[in-house]
């Protein structure tokens, strides 16, 4: 295999590490949000659920629980599982991500002195308007660096996916080394991930700076 | 009558901080509370600008009641519509400021007019340089909060306050925060306010601003009001014992 080859062989690898980090990205930072605010719910029954959920996902590996949403449909239904395994994927990521996610929000959010809320509640604001015009814009600007060490630690998590047999670009390096006996494969993907960890610093850091214009 | 506090209760964990208030406030009347700190002077603006809910008594502004004791005792308020529109009656400068960090000084001042109030922006833009220019400040329209000292920031306040037109401002010691050297510019934009008619309400602890200012001072310690009068009685001629003692802590 020329070098050509493989490059573009693991080339399609990279396209698809790159959609698992977007479709995760596009799921879990919403989703975090709405996770975040339903464990601050008056119901007691909605925070315990949030609570339980966000235990459970930091305390078990992703890796286990990719295997789970891939594999649990057959093992508990008997459901057929063809196709299933990129939505698998993704549901796993999402689902991961968006527990630690909402865990940054909350320490945003919380960091966000009352003051704040009291001066919108004077001036009129309803609750809606209060958290997305006067909290929310704060707690971007707060949670940037931790959210940043997250996004990071994704694009690297990407590689997990080579548990489900999801051809990726680590699981490319892997099945290319073995057919070729080469070391060259795993170097090509680690300069792939250094390099998309830089284009994530980067973007970041601007975004940072953009933010700068207050303190 | 702008505002009618009747019989006002407050606790806090069992302790009582308001015990049995009462008093209003007329159009055009400044109206100062003085008294010692934990003597429940900031509860009472809190409660009357419904940050806090009262556990007793009535609150009523502009004829209208917000909040009332009901057969059981307990203190009921109108739905949140309604009450809505008594807030919009009310404004308040905070002693810490509380500005907006991440708007800029103009949109700290529209924001709330174009967003709640629903007014257009041109409009609420040009009230706002008025009053920017009132402050002495309409330089700064343009600058962020941590950009402006204590005294700038909390004109400013004031500014964002009156920009939504309420019929009655309180201000809860709008001047502890300060350095002294910043508190006299805030003070005279507050007198100037007074003087065109505004109708206030100051808890301070700036006893000749109180003095020179309102048309009544009110006393309060340990959660009730102890004396209450034209400003030249009280200073110079308390009846209590405890407003007594406490006026002589500042006569040095």
């Amino acid at each position: 295999m020329t070098l050509q080859t493989m490059l573009s062989t693991m080339s399609i690898g990279m396209l698809r590490t790159c959609g698992i980090f977007a479709l995760t990205l596009i799921g879990s930072l919403p989703l975090g949000m709405v996770v975040a605010l339903l464990k601050k719910s008056r119901f007691a029954v909605v925070r315990g659920i949030i609570n339980v959920y966000i235990s459970v996902i930091r305390g078990t590996p992703l890796m286990l629980q990719l295997l789970v949403w891939y594999f649990g449909p057959f093992y508990l239904f008997g459901a057929n599982i063809g196709g299933w395994r990129f939505p698998a994927l993704i549901l796993g990521f999402v689902v991961n991500y968006a527990a630690y996610f909402a865990e940054i929000y909350r320490g945003g959010i919380e960091s966000i002195p009352v003051s704040q809320y009291e001066a919108a509640q004077v001036l009129g604001y309803s609750k809606v308007q209060t958290f997305m015009r006067i909290i929310l814009p704060q707690v971007v600007k707060r949670i940037m660096p931790s959210a940043t060490n997250e996004v990071i630690t994704l694009v690297k998590d990407t590689s997990l996916a080579f548990t489900l047999a999801y051809q990726e670009v680590f699981s490319l390096a892997k099945q290319i080394s073995a057919s070729q006996t080469s070391f060259m494969p795993f170097l090509v993907a680690g300069i792939f991930y250094f390099v998309a960890n830089y284009g994530v610093e980067f973007a970041m850091s601007r975004i940072e700076k953009a933010l700068d214009y207050y303190r | 009558m702008i505002l009618e506090m009747r019989n006002i209760q407050k606790q806090f964990d069992g302790l009582e901080v308001l015990k049995d208030i009462s008093f209003d406030v007329d159009k055009g009347e400044v109206v100062s509370i003085i008294g010692p700190s934990g003597s429940g002077k900031s509860t009472l603006l809190r409660c009357a600008t419904f940050l806090e809910t009262i556990d007793g008594g009535e609150i009523r502004y502009m004829g209208g009641t917000a909040a009332h004791t009901d057969g059981s005792g307990h203190a009921v308020y109108v739905d949140q519509k309604e009450l809505r529109r008594f807030r919009s009656y009310c404004g308040l400068v905070f002693q810490q400021f509380n500005l907006f960090p991440h708007y800029s000084i103009l949109k700290n001042l529209t924001d709330a007019p174009i967003h709640v109030q629903g007014r257009e922006k041109d409009e609420a833009e040009q009230t706002a340089l008025e009053l920017l220019t009132k402050m002495g400040i309409a330089d700064k329209a343009d600058a962020y909060p941590y950009q402006l000292s204590g005294g700038q920031q909390q004109r400013v306040a004031i500014a964002r306050a009156l920009a939504m037109r309420p019929k009655i401002l309180f201000f809860d010691e709008p001047t502890s925060a300060l350095d002294p050297e910043l508190t006299g510019e805030v003070l005279k934009v507050i007198r100037q306010l007074a003087e065109e008619h505004m109708t206030m309400v100051v808890v301070t602890h700036e006893m000749p601003f109180a003095k020179a200012v309102s048309n009544r001072v009110i006393f309060m310690d340990g959660g009730v009001i102890v004396e209450q009068g034209d400003p030249k009685d009280v200073f110079e001629n308390p009846q209590e014992e405890r407003t007594k003692q406490f006026l002589r802590v500042f006569e040095r």
